[in-house]
């Protein structure tokens, strides 16, 4: 206990703490006061997460601008072309092709997974099993798509395929398969993905329907609106941000997913399912070009990345964020 | 049961504790497993040219070696019985099988990445023996070495059936062997018999002819054939397609089927190279020419009499249609054979399949001059070693790969799985001469015949092409070629197609 000439008894106990006139006096520097740790301390604490991102991720990067920078043949030579790869594809009708078609089959899966998609998160929205029903409709997606190209193989397989047989007796089919006619081999492949990715577009249209104002239906109904008016109006503009979160996944995964189309066609028959990514395969792992298949993968990695940046716009624009807010 | 000691570092483990020591565990184990696992290991005893027999054997004993092949029956039939090699030289194998596409994948990034991570491999003739003939070691300096065991037969060409050794083994250098005749899948003709015997007299009276399999019958009497049973089927008889291709998801086996029609009409080449060596600089290819425009009209028109689903049908599936019964003919690997003789799952087998040699070139389809054989192609799986290995494994991989191409393990192939033999011996078994004739113990021998008496034989037999671009080519040819069996483009269009396409990747 030490004295104080304002008579005022003042006793210290530990750092930061003290007694005046018998009470506990504990000193608080504020948070915002602290001294800033210096830039190399973050840069430490990064640095594992660093090493590994750069090794798994930065590194392939840069590896693969060098190989689309090489001419890499049948034989061990390798040599520095420089940007002939990509002069190259410019004349290069399957990579074209190739573009064509993954458009094409983006295209009918995204429109028809939504479509599909929406109406059974309205059907199952609220539903009294809506619990078991979206586990059982979740279930394809729980397959490996390599694993699903391979049943929907035998379904469809014209000689002991059940859904052969089904759309036969249907009348819809003759005794060629669905991916045996260039007319239908892109339907086919279409439905598997839809079979299969559908459920994820319930899913998240699900947990956004979840957020839309139940006041604001209500209201909406009161004032005599319709089912479908309702669902335009209100719901459709709340569960918008969810939507375009699925679309952006959805597209990725099929610029970069040919475990069905590979497992189904091979990018057959006459190249009517010869998607980009399958011509890429080819040229990277059945003829060893890793040059030219390098610069295949760097345009498309560079449309995906413009495409993702576009549809982050699209849903950081000031109508989305309006809706956003106003919830 | 357990004592626990005085001093003990825990008396009791923690679950924080436990989880602890067990993922250290698992790390360490994870770790020593994948060092061990995925990589041939080596261990040598020095031996020399005088040592015994079973010291040259076991010079390796200890080692690890990897074998990437194809999931066919010599693959299978030798996983069976490695103990018998393990016993022997005391090296471990590890074999893995897959879809020939997929060891072309694996090999290929193994070897081209410099890798040795297979050190034995499946080289199929042309999809991965021609591609990749630059990282398959010479057996040649092998075979010389008298620090290596040999085998008592030998490894020349005569030991092999014809042209064997010529198909797998020799890429682009004379006198370099890159690989040993392993299995073979060659062409021949696969019909139903019974059908052939009940609608003859059908047949002759609208085509003045009989219809029958022969070593004389051509490619335009398979057309009428199959024309024959399209009639039947559409006026509503409950009769197979008479045809199909191997058309599907498989390039090359497509290119096979093709090149089969081509060769018999005047021995049409793809290139103008040398049949058996090949060519790393072929030079234009010949399509677009008369004799390729008129084959593949003639393709075209086999094609609109053939199954339905014929786009979707690869080798595979072809063989699959056939034994469903809902074809008459099939040109198919004689390999399959074992399988269509299986009455558990074939509606073509007890007795009602013939086998014949693939057709004859019809003369009057002929546009260069040539003249007209049986042509028959095939594919020549080869056993290889690669050259990235270090020398050790590579003399190793070499003692691994004659036990897998000798007469005992070829013989026990052939009875045991129904595989195809390479070499010549195993033939003269009584029990392999025996089976060659029905009810057989061995079906893959009722093809013996059309196969290795005929098919194989000059003129008939085609090797090539061998071109480094060979998988490229394929893939070409089979794109072009099923536009035009769909009907999106003319066969001038579709040879016009292949010629800018492969003069293109070959540089011209």
């Amino acid at each position: 206990m030490v004295s104080t000439g304002s008579g005022n008894a003042v006793s210290t106990a530990h750092d930061g703490e003290r007694y005046v006139e018998g009470a506990r006096v504990i000193e608080h520097m504020p948070a915002s006061l602290n001294a800033v740790p210096p830039s190399r301390y973050y840069l430490w604490l990064m640095a594992p997460a660093l090493i590994v991102l750069a090794a798994i991720s930065i590194y392939p990067f840069f590896w693969l601008i060098w190989m689309s920078l090489q001419n890499v043949g049948a034989g061990p030579e390798v040599e520095f072309v420089g940007l002939k790869n990509f002069i190259k594809l410019w004349s290069d009708d399957k990579f074209w092709m190739g573009w064509i078609l993954l458009f094409k089959y983006s295209f009918f899966c995204m429109f028809f997974e939504i479509t599909i998609g929406v109406f059974l998160a309205v059907v199952l929205n609220g539903h009294r099993f809506e619990n078991i029903l979206i586990t059982i409709f979740l279930m394809p997606m729980m397959m490996a798509p390599a694993i699903a190209g391979l049943v929907w193989y035998y379904l469809f397989n014209s000689t002991f395929g059940w859904y052969h047989w089904l759309f036969q007796s249907l009348g819809i089919l003759g005794e060629t398969s669905i991916i045996g006619s260039t007319e239908t081999a892109m339907a086919g492949i279409v439905m598997v993905d839809i079979w299969q990715w559908t459920p994820l577009i319930t899913l998240i249209t699900l947990a956004g329907m979840k957020r839309v104002p139940r006041d604001q239906l209500e209201a909406n109904m009161v004032d005599g609106a319709s089912a479908i008016r309702n669902f335009i109006a209100i719901t459709l503009p709340n569960i918008y941000p969810f939507l375009l979160i699925a679309i952006m996944l959805r597209f990725m995964d099929n610029f970069r997913f040919i475990d069905v189309i590979m497992r189904l066609t091979g990018g057959g028959p006459a190249e009517v399912t010869k998607v980009l990514p399958v011509y890429l395969f080819d040229v990277s792992f059945v003829y060893f070009k890793l040059g030219r298949g390098s610069a295949i993968a760097l345009t498309l990695l560079i449309v995906t990345i413009i495409f993702g940046k576009l549809l982050v716009k699209v849903f950081e624009s000031p109508a989305s964020k309006r809706i956003d807010q106003g919830n | 049961m357990f004592s626990k000691p005085k001093d003990a570092l825990y008396t009791s483990i923690s679950r924080r504790k436990f989880l602890e020591l067990g993922g250290g565990a698992a790390t360490a184990l994870g770790t020593g497993s994948l060092a061990v696992g995925m990589n041939s290991v080596m261990m040598r005893t020095p031996v020399q040219a005088a040592s015994s027999q079973e010291a040259k054997m076991k010079q390796y004993a200890g080692s690890k070696l990897v074998f990437m092949s194809e999931n066919t029956p010599p693959s299978f039939a030798i996983r069976d019985k490695i103990k018998d090699f393990y016993d022997a030289t005391g090296i471990t194998v590890e074999i893995l099988t897959d879809d020939l596409p997929v060891v072309l994948q694996k090999v290929g990034i193994d070897v081209k990445g410099g890798k040795a991570d297979f050190p034995v491999i499946y080289a199929q003739d042309k999809p991965i023996g021609a591609a990749l003939a630059d990282y398959l070691a010479d057996f040649g300096k092998f075979i010389k070495d008298d620090t290596l065991p040999q085998d008592p037969e030998g490894y020349g060409a005569d030991v092999w059936f014809d042209n064997f050794l010529d198909a797998c083994g020799s890429m682009y250098e004379k006198g370099k062997i890159v690989a040993l005749p392993y299995d073979a899948a060659v062409a021949c003709t696969f019909y139903r018999q019974d059908l052939f015997e009940k609608y003859t007299k059908d047949f002759e009276k609208d085509y003045k002819y009989r219809m029958e399999f022969t070593a004389k019958t051509t490619w335009k009497n398979v057309l009428d054939y199959a024309t024959f049973f399209k009639k039947l089927k559409q006026a509503g008889q409950d009769v197979p397609y008479g045809y199909a291709q191997h058309l599907g998801t498989f390039a090359w086996t497509t290119q096979l089927d093709i090149q089969r029609l081509m060769y018999s009409h005047g021995q049409w080449l793809d290139f103008n190279i040398d049949d058996v060596l090949g060519s790393k600089k072929p030079g234009p290819t010949n399509w677009g020419d008369a004799t390729s425009v008129e084959m593949m009209k003639q393709f075209k028109a086999m094609a609109d009499v053939s199954h339905p689903d014929n786009l979707a049908n690869g080798t595979l599936e072809l063989n699959t249609v056939y034994q469903s019964g809902q074809i008459a003919m099939q040109v198919q690997y004689h390999e399959f054979a074992a399988s269509v003789e299986d009455e558990k799952t074939s509606k073509a087998a007890g007795g009602k399949t013939a086998y014949a040699p693939c057709p004859l070139g019809e003369a009057s389809w002929i546009k260069n001059g040539g003249k007209a054989v049986n042509g028959t192609n095939c594919g020549i799986g080869g056993i290889a070693i690669n050259k990235n290995a270090s020398e050790d494994i590579q003399r190793a991989a070499f003692i691994f790969a004659t036990h897998a191409v000798s007469k005992k393990v070829q013989y026990s192939v052939l009875t045991g799985l129904g595989g195809t033999p390479t070499r010549k011996s195993v033939l003269a078994e009584p029990d392999v001469v025996a089976a060659r004739k029905r009810p057989s113990k061995m079906p893959n021998a009722l093809t013996f015949e059309s196969v290795y008496d005929f098919g194989i034989k000059a003129p008939n037999f085609v090797l090539g092409p061998k071109i480094p671009e060979v998988n490229e080519y394929h893939k070409i040819l089979a794109a072009e070629l099923t536009k035009c069996v769909a009907g999106k483009q003319s066969p001038e269009d579709a040879c016009k197609a292949i010629k800018k396409q492969t003069d293109n990747v070959n540089d011209i």
